[in-house]
C-alpha cells in the first residue's frame, strides 16, 4: 500500500512539471469543437453526447498510451530503474500507482469536452443516469489502467513495439467506437471491438447519457471490469517477467 | 561579391541532413507498418462520422479532408524536428558559422514533405474508391500536384512555428499539435470554412491548406480537370502566396533569434 501511494504521489508532482506529456489535454477542447461542428453541420445535434465523449474518452487512451506506456522505459532511460528495482519496495505497486495518477489526471478530460462544448457551442449535454455515469468511468478508468500496465512493459520487452507505440492510436478509437458505435461498421471488425474495453464503455457511457433506462447494465459493466483486470493481471505478469530480464541481462539501464 | 548560391548549398546539406534523420526514426517496414497504416486509419475514423450523420455526402466530405489534412499535418510534425536541432547543441556554432541561420531551418525538415504527400496520395487514390471517390488519371495528376504545393506551403507556415518554438522549447509538442487541431477545425477539413464566423473565416484565410484544399475539393468535386482549371489555379496561387508570405516571416524570425541570441549570450551548446 505504501508503494501504490509513494508511486501516486511521485507521478502526481511528475505530472505538474511535464505539461507537454499531457498535450491530449491541451487538444481535448478542440477535438470537443471538431466533432460538434461536424455534428451540427450536418444538422444532428442530437448527437451532442456523443461529440463530447469522444474526445475524453481518447485523452483517455492517448494519455495512458504515451504517458503510462513510457513510465519504466523512461526510468530505464534516466537510469532511475536500477535504484528502484534494488529498493524492498514492490516495483509493482509503486508502478501501478503510478499508473492511476495519470489516468486520474486524465479523466480531466471529461470536464473538459462538457465545458468547451458548452462555452463555445452554447451546448449542455445532460447527463440523466450522474451516479451510473460516474460509476462507468470509473470502471473504464480501471480498466484503462490496467491495459496501461501492459503497456509500459510491452514497450521495453520488445523494443521494436516502441516504434508502433503511435500507431495504437487510431485504430483503438476505432475499434473502440469512441465516435462511431461499432453497430454501424462493417460487421466483421464486431468480434475483434469486443476484446477492446473501450467498445463495452464508449456504448454504455453513451446509453448512460440517454434519459432511458440502460440495459444490461451488471453485464456489461462486469465485461469492462473482467477486460480490465485480466489486463492488469496479464500487465503484472509482464512487469514481472520485463524487470527479471533486464536484471538477468544486467540491462537495467542503458549505460 | 557575395555568394548567392550559399543559401542553396546549405539547404541542400540541411535536407540531407533531415533525410538521415526520417531514417533513423523509421525503417521503411516501420514507416509502412507503424506510420502510414495509422495515419490512414486516421482519416477512416474522421470519415466514418459521416455514417453516424447518415450521409455519404458527409463520409466523402470528410474523407477527401482528412486524407488531405495528413500532408499538412506531417509538414507541421516540421516544428518538432526543428527543436532538436537546439536540443543537440548545434545553434552555436550554426550561428557562427558563415552563413544565414535561414536555409539551415527551412532545409532541416524537409523529410515531412515527400512522407506527407506520399501518405495523402496513399488514402486518396488507394482508399478513396472504397469511400465514394472515383479518379480520372488528370484528375489525380492534378490532385497530386495541389497536395505538394499545399506540403511546401504549409511547411513556410510551420517554419514560423517552429521560430518560436527554439525560442520555448518545452512548449513544442503544445504548439505543434494546437496548430494542427486548430488547421483541422477552421480551414475546411471537417466542415466548410463558411460554417464559421466571418473573424474565424479570416483567420482561415492565412492558412495555405484552407486554399490548398478548396482547390483539391474542385477537382474531386467535378467530374472532369477542364471545367475547374481556374478555380484550381486560384486556389494554388493563393497557398502558394500564403506559403511565400509565412516563409518569408520565418526567415526574419529566425534571423532575428540568431542575432537575439547572439546579443543575450542565450544561444547554448545544449539544453
Amino acid at each position: 500500500m505504501t508503494a501504490l501511494r509513494t508511486g501516486f504521489q511521485f507521478e502526481m508532482r511528475v505530472l505538474r512539471r511535464s505539461f507537454g506529456e499531457l498535450i491530449a489535454l491541451v487538444t481535448a477542447p478542440l477535438m470537443t469543437l471538431v466533432f460538434l461542428a461536424v455534428i451540427r453541420e450536418g444538422g444532428r445535434d442530437d448527437l451532442a453526447p456523443y461529440a463530447v465523449l469522444a474526445p475524453a474518452l481518447i485523452v483517455l487512451w492517448g494519455v495512458a498510451l504515451i504517458v503510462s506506456g513510457e513510465l519504466i522505459a523512461q526510468d530505464r532511460e534516466n537510469e532511475s530503474l536500477e535504484a528502484m528495482v534494488a529498493t524492498p519496495a514492490s516495483f509493482a505497486g509503486v508502478l501501478t500507482g503510478r499508473i492511476t495518477a495519470v489516468t486520474l489526471v486524465s479523466l480531466t478530460g471529461f470536464a473538459e469536452s462538457w465545458l468547451a462544448a458548452f462555452l463555445v457551442f452554447n451546448v449542455a449535454v445532460p447527463i440523466p443516469h450522474p451516479g451510473l455515469f460516474i460509476l462507468i468511468v470509473l470502471i473504464t478508468a480501471l480498466a484503462m489502467a490496467g491495459t496501461a500496465c501492459v503497456m509500459s512493459a510491452v514497450f521495453v520487452l520488445a523494443r521494436s513495439a516502441r516504434a508502433f507505440q503511435n500507431s495504437l492510436t487510431y485504430p483503438f478509437y476505432v475499434l473502440g467506437g469512441v465516435m462511431v458505435p461499432i453497430s454501424l461498421l462493417p460487421g466483421w471488425l464486431e468480434p475483434i471491438s469486443r476484446l477492446v474495453f473501450l467498445s463495452w464503455s464508449s456504448d454504455l457511457l453513451r446509453d448512460a447519457l440517454s434519459p432511458a433506462p440502460v440495459p444490461d447494465l451488471a453485464s456489461r459493466l462486469a465485461v469492462i471490469l473482467v477486460l480490465g483486470v485480466a489486463a492488469y493481471v496479464l500487465g503484472l505478469a509482464l512487469v514481472r517477467r520485463t524487470v527479471d530480464r533486464l536484471r538477468r541481462t544486467g540491462s537495467l539501464t542503458y549505460a | 561579391m557575395p555568394d548567392l548560391l550559399r543559401p542553396v548549398r546549405v539547404l541542400r546539406y540541411s535536407a540531407g541532413n533531415a533525410w538521415a534523420d526520417m531514417w533513423v526514426i523509421f525503417s521503411p517496414l516501420t514507416w509502412i507498418l507503424g506510420w502510414v497504416s495509422r495515419v490512414l486509419v486516421q482519416v477512416v475514423f474522421f470519415a466514418l462520422i459521416g455514417l453516424l450523420l447518415d450521409s455519404d455526402d458527409a463520409v466523402r466530405y470528410l474523407f477527401v479532408g482528412n486524407a488531405v489534412m495528413i500532408t499538412a499535418m506531417e509538414a507541421t510534425m516540421s516544428v518538432t524536428t526543428t527543436t532538436w536541432e537546439r536540443r543537440q547543441g548545434t545553434m552555436p556554432l550554426l550561428v557562427a558559422a558563415p552563413t544565414r541561420l535561414w536555409p539551415v531551418f527551412v532545409g532541416r525538415s524537409v523529410q515531412w514533405l515527400p512522407t506527407g504527400v506520399i501518405t495523402a496520395s496513399v488514402a486518396l487514390f488507394a482508399l478513396g474508391p472504397a469511400f465514394g471517390i472515383e479518379w480520372t488519371p488528370a484528375q489525380a495528376v492534378v490532385v497530386l500536384a495541389c497536395l505538394a504545393v499545399v506540403a511546401v506551403a504549409t511547411y513556410c507556415f510551420a517554419l514560423v512555428l517552429s521560430a518560436i518554438v527554439l525560442t520555448a522549447m518545452d512548449l513544442h509538442n503544445v504548439i505543434s499539435n494546437v496548430a494542427q487541431a486548430i488547421t483541422m477545425l477552421i480551414a475546411g477539413v471537417m466542415v466548410p470554412v463558411s460554417f464559421w464566423p466571418g473573424w474565424v473565416e479570416a483567420i482561415a484565410q492565412a492558412l495555405p491548406l484552407t486554399h490548398g484544399l478548396a482547390a483539391i475539393r474542385a477537382v474531386t468535386d467535378a467530374r472532369a480537370v477542364g471545367p475547374v482549371a481556374g478555380e484550381v489555379a486560384a486556389g494554388l496561387v493563393l497557398t502558394v502566396g500564403v506559403g511565400a508570405l509565412w516563409l518569408l516571416a520565418a526567415a526574419v524570425l529566425l534571423e532575428y533569434l540568431a542575432a537575439a541570441g547572439r546579443r543575450t549570450g542565450s544561444i547554448e551548446f545544449a539544453e
